[in-house]
């Protein structure tokens, strides 16, 4: 499959995101012991919403610096792969596989065309990935075939809510700034960063997911703790805002098996 | 001293519904909402030929009507206020379509377990009920694999709503966090849960959601006369409504 035209402009936002943030807070992530969430790093001990991964097979679609994958590990997974399009960012996650020598496997790829075989993993995970940088057409796609049957599907994105109040330039306001028609795909430029993101409606998700074979098991709409600050890098949403609303959602699914 | 929601929908009835019941139940066609959007066009019900049909908050019965003109075996009506299932019998006599009414909150239903095919609900137990509560009701009512479809506002409308009687916003106005229950002035009791809240609920009573259909108003469609909480406006550029769809796992 050629790559789509923004695949192009995302990586190169995602090569100089690399450079200002994700490089140098990559270690801190690795070395965490403890799975978090988002942006205010919500324990998943307390929100429960991963499978069981000891002897897994993981691969994560959009891996970046690859710091979840490298936690799976930790949780015992058998097997992690992280794909991802950015080669530096997969720089950096190289740089801290083999200091923290977990043995997480990286591939350079679009997860909107993986080159890894059918069948082959149990859990496929995105963070703030595949999750909002791809089209849902293409990578729902992938995931479901990468999946061995029962297997499962968690992925983590901004709340249709947040998209609906973002400006131009900002935190999310509490006014209802775009149509919910035309969410699905957004060019977007900000500075010296362009690209292009991925959020249809949480019933066209769901209908994408059904039809490539997806059950939904879980929803997960994320609040700002009381004690939340404001995320040093990334501008939204506020804490405030999102103590009242959710910023952020986590959506766990399994495939059906192929006969029902 | 009576339930809040009998004396709103008792009063709701002498302005309004039993005077708009017998249009309601002589339409041929099932539409949803108040933009009036076909089945046709959402496909949120299953074939209910030969089905055995419950609805959950009735009021006057006419989605049932509809239901039962659409071949189902047998429809039961379930609502709390004695003034619409008086207009609902009076039409069920008049179009002689053999519906059964039950006066009873969907929250606790004397109907024996599992003895549905398909549980509706229009505006109804959706959200005059205790989700914590009618869903599973729901639950208990159908056979393995029988069908949950329900209609409610959309959250996203709800977080819009000022307190006042004042049409629907462009602006957050309540957080989101802990909705559970409302009372608007001068209204009934309502219950307006988050899509995660919901989909965590259906799951816990054992329910598969097979859809979830975010209705946006038609470009022609107009503001509703009586039910004006959301204007035409509003409601195409976003989804004011919403069905859910789920199945009772075998």
């Amino acid at each position: 499959m050629p790559e789509p035209e923004y695949v192009s402009r995302n990586r190169a936002s995602w090569t100089l995101a690399n450079a200002e943030y994700t490089d140098r807070a990559a270690r801190e992530a690795w070395a965490r012991e403890e799975i978090v969430w988002g942006h205010w790093r919500l324990p998943e001990r307390e929100l429960g919403v991963l499978p069981d991964v000891a002897g897994k097979d993981v691969v994560e679609l959009g891996c970046g610096t690859a710091y979840f994958g490298a936690w799976l590990k930790r949780a015992g997974a058998r097997r992690v792969v992280g794909v991802d399009l950015t080669p530096a960012q997969l720089d950096t996650a190289r740089r801290m596989d083999e200091e923290f020598g977990l043995g997480l496997e990286l591939v350079e790829a679009n997860a909107e065309d993986v080159p890894l075989p059918d069948a082959s993993f149990d859990l496929v995970l995105s963070e703030y990935g595949a999750s909002i940088w791809c089209d849902p057409e293409l990578w729902i796609r992938e995931a479901a075939r990468l999946l061995r049957p029962g297997g499962e599907l968690v992925f983590m994105r901004g709340s249709t809510l947040r998209i609906l109040c973002v400006p131009d330039e900002g935190p999310a306001t509490d006014r209802l700034l775009l149509p919910q028609k035309g969410l699905y795909r957004t060019d977007w430029e900000e500075g010296d960063m362009s690209g292009t993101d991925f959020h249809p409606p949480t019933s066209e998700l769901f209908a994408i997911l059904r039809e490539n074979g997806f059950e939904l098991l879980d929803f997960r709409e994320l609040y700002a703790p009381d004690d939340a600050v404001d995320h040093e890098y990334y501008v939204q949403p506020s804490a405030e805002w999102a103590r009242k609303w959710p910023a952020e959602e986590i959506w766990r699914l399994r495939l059906r098996p192929r006969s029902s | 001293m009576a339930d809040p929601n009998v004396e709103a929908w008792t009063r709701a009835n002498a302005d309004y519904t039993d005077a708009r019941a017998e249009a309601a139940w002589a339409k041929d066609e099932v539409d949803w909402g108040i933009w009036h959007v076909p089945e046709s066009e959402l496909h949120a019900l299953p074939d209910v030929t030969g089905k055995d049909v419950v609805e959950l908050g009735c009021g006057t019965g006419y989605v049932g009507a509809w239901l039962k003109k659409l071949g189902a075996a047998r429809v039961v009506g379930v609502d709390p206020t004695p003034a619409q299932l008086q207009t609902a019998r009076r039409c069920n006599e008049r179009f002689g379509l053999g519906l059964e009414f039950v006066e009873a909150f969907a929250e606790d239903v004397p109907l024996p377990d599992a003895a549905f095919d398909l549980a509706v609900s229009e505006y109804g137990a959706s959200i005059w009920a205790d989700p914590g509560r009618w869903i599973p009701e729901a639950a208990r009512l159908l056979r393995p694999g029988g069908e949950l479809v329900f209609l409610r506002n959309s959250t996203l409308a709800i977080l819009c709503s000022p307190d006042e009687d004042l049409p629907t916003t462009e602006t957050l106005q309540r957080p989101q966090f802990g909705m559970y229950r409302f009372q608007w002035p001068g209204e009934g009791v309502e219950y307006h849960l988050p899509h995660g809240e919901w989909i965590r609920l259906l799951r816990a009573n054992g329910f598969e959601i097979l859809d979830l259909i975010e209705i946006p108003a038609p470009a022609d469609a107009e503001t509703h006369e009586r039910y004006d909480y959301v204007t035409a406006e509003w409601g195409r550029k976003w989804p004011a409504e919403e069905i859910w769809v789920a199945r009772k796992e075998a």
